[in-house]
């Protein structure tokens, strides 16, 4: 299930249509006002993490991982078919409790961001041509969806790299200057490391001004670490 | 009638808009000028009005008409002045000079009305400043005498390259420039989104991340669907 309007944020749109609009200072002050307001009590809300990735980073795996390990229910299919998230998924109140602390997220799961989508890339899947144009077009939606995410509705952002690949890409150095400059607090995971090509190092060489974590969200390696540095980044 | 279609030959009346977007029978975007004066001379087979052309081949009969109402772009093209008083002549070295690129799709086409009309078109738009002003202003909607020029290059090249002549050419590829433009079209306004064929998208992740607007649907023809933001409903109420 998938959700494209914030309950808090259409709330917070519903006090102001009480206002009188033609008092618009007055209106620029409420507004003010509820953003602080809403801010104090976004403090106990759950923070909105988006987990974001060039595709079959494992970005499914790790929500799916996070999930059952805290809820025990999955957040969607996981495949070694690019795209196959192509709607942005999210599990809410995931509780996640480090060292005597506890940390209460919603996960978002985002399709894959990627700047070109070819049908013929899933062709090779046993997929014939019509299903591989759709799937394209609902690639591409999905893009643009997640695109929108990051800018609208997230507190926070995992961002999971394939450690087998080259992390010197467009899509991941637009990503990471976006989510910088939108001062989100930003996680980047080494996902894939129980395969033989993984390159923690060259993640981390790509990306300095980020810490960077290990793990096989496939395998759960490593995940302890993740929930510590979760708690840490986003509690 | 003063402009005839080079494709299928319909005339229209000066001034008339119902060629502005093409010809309505055959969708030709040509079209020769005959001032109000030579309406006879406007048929798809000219027969030159003047005795001294009766002897031409009609592709200079044609084109020697305007000519002969008008002798300052004549004048403007040729290295000497002409002496008014032996029209014929002055045309005929005209045509001449302007024969080695005007007659090059000549043979291949079967007709012989496109190169004439290329070049009457071009004298005449040259002369639009004489000429009526709502006449001049319906011609000024459609072309420019630059485009015109780029257009006859366009059709020359085209021939040439094609090995079939301009007119024929012009039928089959006329659709297919359409759509590609209509596509072009739409994607300049689809900044984000660019469809670069059936399946295959482009996508221009900072402009997608800089719309307010969430796009929630594409679709092949360019079409696509959009959220408005929250903020935009609250503001009309």
């Amino acid at each position: 299930m998938w959700y494209r309007a914030l309950p808090h944020r259409t709330e917070c749109l519903g006090e102001n249509t009480g206002l009188e609009v033609r008092m618009g200072l007055l209106t620029n002050l409420k507004d003010s006002i509820s953003r602080v307001t809403d801010g104090l009590f976004a403090a106990d809300e759950p923070k909105r993490i988006g987990i974001y990735g060039p595709p079959n980073a494992g970005k499914t795996t790790l929500a799916n991982r996070i999930a059952r390990d805290w809820t025990g229910d999955a957040v969607g299919p996981e495949s070694h078919i690019p795209h196959e998230t192509r709607r942005a998924r999210r599990k809410e109140n995931v509780e996640i409790e480090r060292n005597g602390r506890k940390v209460t997220i919603d996960i978002v799961d985002t399709p894959g961001v990627t700047t070109k989508v070819d049908y013929k890339e899933f062709l090779d899947h046993d997929m014939d041509k019509d299903d591989a144009v759709r799937r394209s077009r609902e690639a591409t939606e999905g893009v643009a969806e997640a695109m929108h995410w990051l800018r609208e509705d997230v507190d926070g952002v995992i961002y999971v790299l394939d450690s087998t690949t080259d992390p010197f890409t467009q899509v991941n150095t637009m990503l990471i200057g976006i989510i910088e400059s939108q001062d989100l607090p930003a996680l980047i995971l080494a996902n894939k490391t129980d395969l033989p090509g993984s390159d923690v190092q060259q993640i981390a060489n790509a990306f300095p001004q980020h810490e960077t974590i290990p793990l096989s969200a496939l395998e759960g390696e490593n995940m302890d670490e993740v929930y510590t540095k979760i708690a840490e980044y986003f509690g | 009638m003063p402009h005839q279609c080079t494709t299928c030959g319909r005339t229209f009346p000066d001034g008339s808009k119902e060629m502005l977007s093409g010809c309505p029978d055959c969708g030709g975007n040509k079209f020769q000028f005959k001032p109000a004066g030579e309406t006879s001379d406007g048929q798809p087979s000219p027969v030159g009005e003047k005795p001294s052309d009766t002897d031409r081949q009609s592709p200079d009969a044609d084109r020697q008409s305007p000519d002969a109402d008008r002798q300052s772009p004549d004048a403007d093209r040729q290295p000497a002045p002409i002496d008014d008083g032996a029209p014929d002549e002055g045309d005929a070295s005209a045509a001449d000079t302007r024969d080695p690129d005007s007659r090059r799709p000549d043979p291949k086409s079967s007709g012989n009305q496109t190169p004439d009309a290329r070049n009457a078109d071009s004298e005449h738009v040259r002369d639009r400043s004489e000429e009526d002003v709502a006449q001049a202003s319906a011609r000024s909607d459609v072309v420019s005498p630059d485009e015109l020029d780029r257009a006859s290059r366009d059709v020359e090249g085209d021939s040439s390259s094609t090995g079939s002549g301009p007119d024929a050419s012009d039928d089959p590829e006329g659709p297919r420039p359409d759509i590609d433009d209509l596509r072009d079209e739409l994607n300049e306004q689809f900044e984000s989104i660019r469809i670069v064929s059936p399946g295959k998208y482009e996508l221009n992740l900072m402009e997608l991340y800089d719309r307010q607007e969430y796009i929630i649907s594409l679709q092949e023809d360019g079409r696509y669907v959009i959220e408005m933001p929250d903020a935009w409903g609250i503001s009309d109420e």
